[in-house]
């Protein structure tokens, strides 16, 4: 399980689509909590995900227009705060299952 | 004092709107009743569908916006279908639905439907109007996000009251977004010139460098830098559905379409490619083919506007996120401070003559006879549309132009009944040029009706219908992964299509494949052709096509791209 925080504004739909982008994979969400958080609002999702689930997630939320930040749990720290949103599965695993 | 109606269409004319696609109802009768006299001109489909499909021909062809306008209920949820195709293609669309009046919101109301929660997951952004203040606000948002980024469909849902309520109006606004922490790190990273450096390493350490185009190069507008940096790479070059006509066919480098129905030459080189540079494509899986054996040797270097596409089938090594028309140009110059290996040999390979003379598409199938004959005579600049199944494959395989507007489809969602509806908008966005709209006989059927709106209009739409009385895709997966089990895809008992274009005031014709036979067409054949591209009338071309004729090259679902089956297995 781990934990996801997004920081949205709180504008039609906005949480509706979050929470779609893990009902569209038909994950399960045993925990959602949304609450105020400054000027805008945050919402806080306990997830079971597979790495690749974790980077396509990442990104669909935040090709959302009204999300502000997309957050983890402390095992990907690091992934989170780069450029690039985290990729999920590594290369040379993916090219190693390719030539399988 | 303004009506939100006025206030709705003035918002409109000043996002640039023209012209609007739509079918009147109940909720929506206040904004139709503002129509005359607003400057927005309005194209009556007969179905909503026909209308949001019509919008997005226009959207397509032209790059602005198309609007399409429904009432509540079913009038909303057809044009669901059209947003749905939208999202999945990067059209930019704005749906304008009528709701019933505020106090009857959440009451199951006559024609009430939540079309806001409906369209919530195939929209960009939407909007469920609460007070007549918010109006302006919402259009010009909602046209803000239809156009960003990777473009997308929005609609605006306006309950009826709404519509009739009048306040004092100061006249449009304008939609600023706020800015996001990480916007500027994505468009930094690539100014970086250190990534930039990359890419170029990445390709000096290449011996079998590929380029993959899809619609992004066009939504970008960077063309003429597309094409380039492509004459600078030099490298072999192929093209999803939605990036035909970005690269020219003639240029050497260049191996047609990729993927499941993509040419022998392209899938071969995608399979050995070392490094595949990808520039706006989604990687999709009509063009990977099996993911895990998707380009099994190569790094990934994917150049794309909307981050949400990465590495979805495959991770990628480099990302490039931001407009082609940023991103390239950037790359190009780092290019040209470095020398590229010699890819002469790959290029000879990959772009050998070896490779097309196995490639069968250019055999003596009559239907692909058909299509050479037929776009070898469209006049320059013409806009091809087509539908969805077959004929949209074997289109696709023979298009020979570098228009890049010039190909248009339902690639992503594969909807059946969009060639008819979006060719009546892109005539009307170009008057002056030759559509044609090419169908199946099943796909036209879906949408037949707006043969009324291309006769009332007058639009000298060109419209052919392949006639092989199945559901030909469809049948041919029947008997190749079915074992001819033709399951509910006889077409055989299909009304006569002659008779019902003259039904609605449409000259049509039929024409059998045995003129196919002949190489080249017999001069009687041409001149009817030719007459019929040419005529400034709407004109249908029936043209009867062997039942079972089958697109080839074809990967099976779930095969790798080099998998791919040429011809029938002698056994079937």
């Amino acid at each position: 399980m781990q934990s996801f925080h997004i920081r949205y504004r709180n504008t039609q739909g906005t949480l509706m689509r979050i929470l779609n982008a893990a009902s569209r994979r038909a994950l399960d969400l045993p925990s959602v909590q949304a609450e105020p958080a400054g000027h805008d609002h945050q919402v806080t999702l306990a997830l079971e995900v597979n790495q690749k689930q974790v980077g396509q997630l990442y990104r669909e939320w935040y090709s959302i227009a009204d999300v502000i930040k997309v957050s983890s749990g402390a095992a990907q720290a690091a992934e989170w705060a780069a450029a690039h949103p985290p990729a999920g599965v590594a290369i040379e695993e993916s090219r190693a299952a390719a030539g399988a | 004092m303004l009506k939100g109606a006025d206030i709705v269409l003035k918002c409109l004319r000043a996002e640039g709107v023209e012209l609007v696609f739509g079918y009147p109802g109940g909720a929506i009768m206040p904004l139709y009743d503002a129509l005359e006299g607003s400057g927005v001109r309005h194209i009556l489909t007969r179905h909503e569908q026909g209308a949001v499909f019509a919008a997005e021909g226009y959207a397509r062809v032209t790059g602005e916006v198309g609007v399409a306008m429904a009432t509540s209920g079913p009038g909303a949820t057809n044009l669901v279908t059209g947003i749905a195709d939208a999202k999945m293609d990067s059209v930019p669309l704005v749906c304008i639905t009528g709701q019933v009046r505020s106090a009857l919101i959440g009451t199951d109301a006559f024609q009430e439907t939540d079309v806001f929660g409906v369209t919530l997951s195939l929209t960009k952004w939407s909007r469920l109007v609460r007070t007549i203040d918010e109006i302006p606000d919402a259009i010009a948002e909602g046209f803000y996000w239809a156009r960003s980024g990777r473009p997308g469909p929005v609609v605006i849902d306006i309950p009826t009251d709404l519509l009739k309520a009048k306040k004092e109006f100061s006249g449009p606004v304008k939609f600023t977004p706020h800015a996001r922490p990480a916007d500027g790190k994505a468009d930094g990273a690539f100014t970086d010139t250190g990534l930039t450096e990359k890419i170029v390493a990445l390709l000096q350490q290449s011996s079998k460098p590929v380029a993959l185009v899809g619609a992004g190069a066009k939504l970008s507008g960077a063309i003429p830098e597309l094409r380039r940096l492509l004459d600078d790479l030099n490298i072999p070059t192929f093209a999803t559905v939605h990036g035909l006509g970005a690269v020219p066919p003639q240029a050497p480098y260049y191996l047609g379409m990729v993927g499941m129905h993509g040419t022998r030459a392209a899938n071969m080189a995608l399979h050995e490619t070392d490094l595949l540079m990808v520039f706006g494509a989604r990687l999709d899986d009509r063009v990977t083919g099996d993911p895990t054996r998707f380009a099994p040797h190569a790094k990934i270097v994917h150049f794309e506007i909307d981050p949400a596409q990465l590495d979805r089938v495959r991770p990628c090594e480099l990302p490039v996120i931001g407009s082609l028309a940023d991103t390239m140009p950037a790359f190009q110059a780092a290019l040209r401070r470095h020398s590229l290996p010699d890819f002469s040999e790959w290029r000879a390979v990959a772009c050998g003559d070896e490779r097309a003379e196995l490639d069968p598409r250019g055999l003596a199938q009559p239907t692909i006879r058909f299509l050479d004959e037929l776009f070898s005579r469209l006049p320059q600049a013409s806009v091809v549309v087509a539908d969805v199944g077959q004929h949209q494959m074997w289109a696709a395989q023979r298009y020979r132009s570098s228009s890049p507007r010039g190909f248009i489809t339902s690639g992503g969602l594969g909807a059946m009944g969009f060639a008819l509806p979006a060719a009546v908008g892109v005539q009307l966005a170009k008057p002056e040029t030759c559509v044609l709209c090419v169908s199946g006989d099943g796909g036209f059927q879906m949408n037949i009706q707006e043969l009324a709106t291309v006769h009332r209009l007058g639009l000298p739409v060109k419209m052919v219908i392949i006639d092989n009385k199945y559901l030909g895709m469809v049948r041919q997966w029947q008997q190749l992964f079915y074992q001819r089990n033709y399951a509910e895809t006889d077409l055989s008992d299909n009304p006569d299509f002659v008779e019902i274009a003259k039904a609605y005031k449409i000259h049509s014709f039929r024409l059998n494949e045995d003129a196919m036979r002949e190489f080249p067409v017999s001069s009687e054949t041409g001149d009817q052709i030719d007459r019929f591209l040419r005529s400034p009338e709407p004109e249908l071309l029936v043209f009867d096509c062997a039942p079972e004729a089958n697109v080839f090259p074809m990967v099976p679902a779930g095969a790798a791209l080099s998998e791919m089956l040429l011809e029938e297995e002698p056994s079937q």
